[in-house]
């Protein structure tokens, strides 16, 4: 079971309608590519290349494209797919503001299935991963950004996911809380080892945190048109390790000479 | 952050203070207190005015407080005026029922489809426009001058304008957390009872405070204009026989009724299931 594929996406386009006779809008051209079972690739591209939309895809959210996505071999439907969780975490934190969050990770448990009485262990587990032991309690609007979307990192990994979908998690945040979420996320990942796919438009990121890069050029209609392997930077990896700086600028590199310039963003 | 902070924001240990019950004390006179000192003012000051204006225009147009309060007490322990309120109050639950029905109705279809949308509408802007006098008159021709008129009549003025508060919270209703539950597999009754209900709920309840002390008015006016018994009957009798000290006398004490009804009742609901949200800042 080394390598086998976690997430196959066969040829997957999607073209978003125009409205009242305005031009179709191609949002993925063409896309194929896989990701093996406990592997961290990060999708790089500018924004608006149609990443959010492989990512919806993915999840069950849009199931009007062409093409095969599947996971473990099962094709990807509206109610998920069989035998596999799969979690997402947004760019927003996306807690109902009425629940503690607690409640709002028990929503999650709940809806994957997992019975109650295993609750209170993997949300005090997961709160603790994500140094909100104490917090468990408080409601999502009496905390502060990061803190909220450290909540939903616990959301997302207390149904202990096959496969975690991350849509520019930490985009939305300052750089300093970036930073420590990214190191907490890679300690969590370690130890459940989930498949992730990891969508960003941050080239250090990307390299900070995966195995591979898949690059994409600019929407509309964007494709893939690069892969990076990072295999040679070991993990855990660290913000001061040279080897770490120095592959994110060639990765800066090569996706400027596939993109152009990355000022407009 | 520190979990201080969170739990209470803004509040220090004042320089120089030197115990904390000192501090704890300066705090309770400073927030509690002058809030509640600012309300008591502002009653005090509402009953001088009407004493001001008592002295200055005949008793028979504006008797005083304290004779009004004389009055009303009379009715209260003579009995009769508790017929009528409690007349009053069951065509405000009959008109309100009504009202609240069909706005939900409207409000829920225009907000969920853009067809019903455009085509309400109009009809929304109409009703909103359309004088209240115009429109219970109307009914009162229609249908008669009967209770199920005097209901229907209270009911429609506000149906409006209620229908367009619940259209514009149903469109306010949050998509994203809605793809949230999606993507982590919740059906479809779970992501209405967990997901949608909840942001639902605080729509009906602004919308039924708003309704009800819009809908009290109206049955007052209507028993004015078409009923021989509530409270809106006593006070146009009254008014007809220049008896200002009752007329004031029943509004005071249906006013009173309706403020606990919408403060007491309501807000104590409100506070309940609203517990989540952070106390609200001034600007």
């Amino acid at each position: 079971m080394s390598s086998a594929a976690s997430i196959e996406i066969d040829h997957v386009s999607k073209i978003f309608p125009g409205r009242g006779g305005a031009q179709d809008f191609k949002a993925l051209d063409n896309a194929t590519f896989t990701v093996d079972a406990g592997e961290f690739v990060c999708i790089l591209g500018p924004s608006g290349c149609g990443k959010s939309t492989l990512l919806n895809i993915l999840s069950g959210l849009d199931d009007q494209y062409e093409g095969v996505a599947s996971i473990h071999g099962q094709p990807v439907g509206r109610h998920g797919v069989k035998g596999s969780r799969i979690a997402y975490i947004f760019q927003e934190p996306r807690l109902m503001p009425w629940r503690t969050v607690r409640s709002n990770i028990e929503f999650a448990l709940l809806a994957s299935g997992f019975a109650p009485s295993e609750w209170k262990e993997r949300i005090d587990r997961c709160l603790a991963l994500v140094e909100l032991a104490d917090f468990g309690d408080f409601y999502p609007l009496q905390l502060s950004g990061g803190m909220q979307q450290r909540a939903s990192i616990a959301r997302a990994f207390a149904i202990e996911p096959d496969v975690l979908l991350m849509d520019e998690p930490f985009s939305a945040l300052d750089e300093l809380t970036a930073r420590r979420l990214r190191q907490q996320l890679l300690t969590i990942w370690s130890t459940f080892r989930s498949t992730v796919l990891f969508v960003t438009h941050n080239a250090f990121e990307a390299t900070f945190l995966s195995d591979r890069i898949l690059m994409m050029t600019k929407g509309p209609g964007g494709r893939f048109c690069d892969e990076v392997k990072l295999d040679g930077l070991t993990r855990p990896r660290s913000y001061e390790d040279v080897r770490v700086f120095e592959a994110s600028k060639k990765v800066v590199e090569r996706l400027v000479s596939h993109v152009g310039s990355l000022d407009e963003e | 952050m520190s979990l201080q902070q969170v739990t209470a924001p803004g509040i220090g240990p004042s320089i120089g203070s030197p115990a904390p019950v000192d501090v704890g004390l300066r705090k309770w006179i400073g927030a509690r207190s002058s809030d509640h000192l600012i309300k008591v003012l502002s009653v005090l000051t509402l009953i001088s005015l009407w004493y001001l204006l008592s002295a200055v225009l005949p008793s028979s147009v504006m008797p005083a407080p304290h004779v009004v309060a004389e009055v009303l007490w009379k009715q209260m322990v003579g009995g009769e005026i508790w017929n009528h309120v409690a007349i009053s109050l069951t065509r405000i639950v009959l008109a309100f029922t009504l009202a609240m029905s069909v706005a939900i109705l409207l409000g829920f279809a225009m907000g969920l489809s853009r067809t019903a949308e455009s085509f309400f509408d109009v009809w929304v802007v109409c009703g909103i426009t359309m004088p209240s006098l115009v429109l219970i008159l109307t009914i009162f021709m229609v249908v008669g001058l009967n209770e199920k008129a005097a209901i229907v009549g209270a009911a429609l003025p506000v149906v409006a304008i209620l229908s367009i508060n619940i259209w514009e919270g149903i469109k306010g209703i949050d998509q994203k957390l809605i793809e949230m539950a999606k993507a982590y597999h919740a059906g479809q009754f779970r992501i209405i009872k967990s997901v949608v209900a909840p942001q639902i709920a605080p729509i009906l309840l602004a919308s039924s405070r708003f309704g009800l002390g819009l809908i009290w008015k109206m049955v007052l006016f209507v028993e004015l204009l078409g009923r021989s018994d509530g409270i809106g009957y006593k006070i146009e009798f009254y008014y007809q026989m220049f008896n200002m000290g009752e007329v004031l006398a029943h509004a005071l004490l249906f006013l009173f009724v309706m403020l606990f009804i919408e403060i007491v009742l309501l807000g104590m609901l409100e506070k309940r299931l609203f517990k989540w949200r952070p106390a609200k800042r001034r600007l």
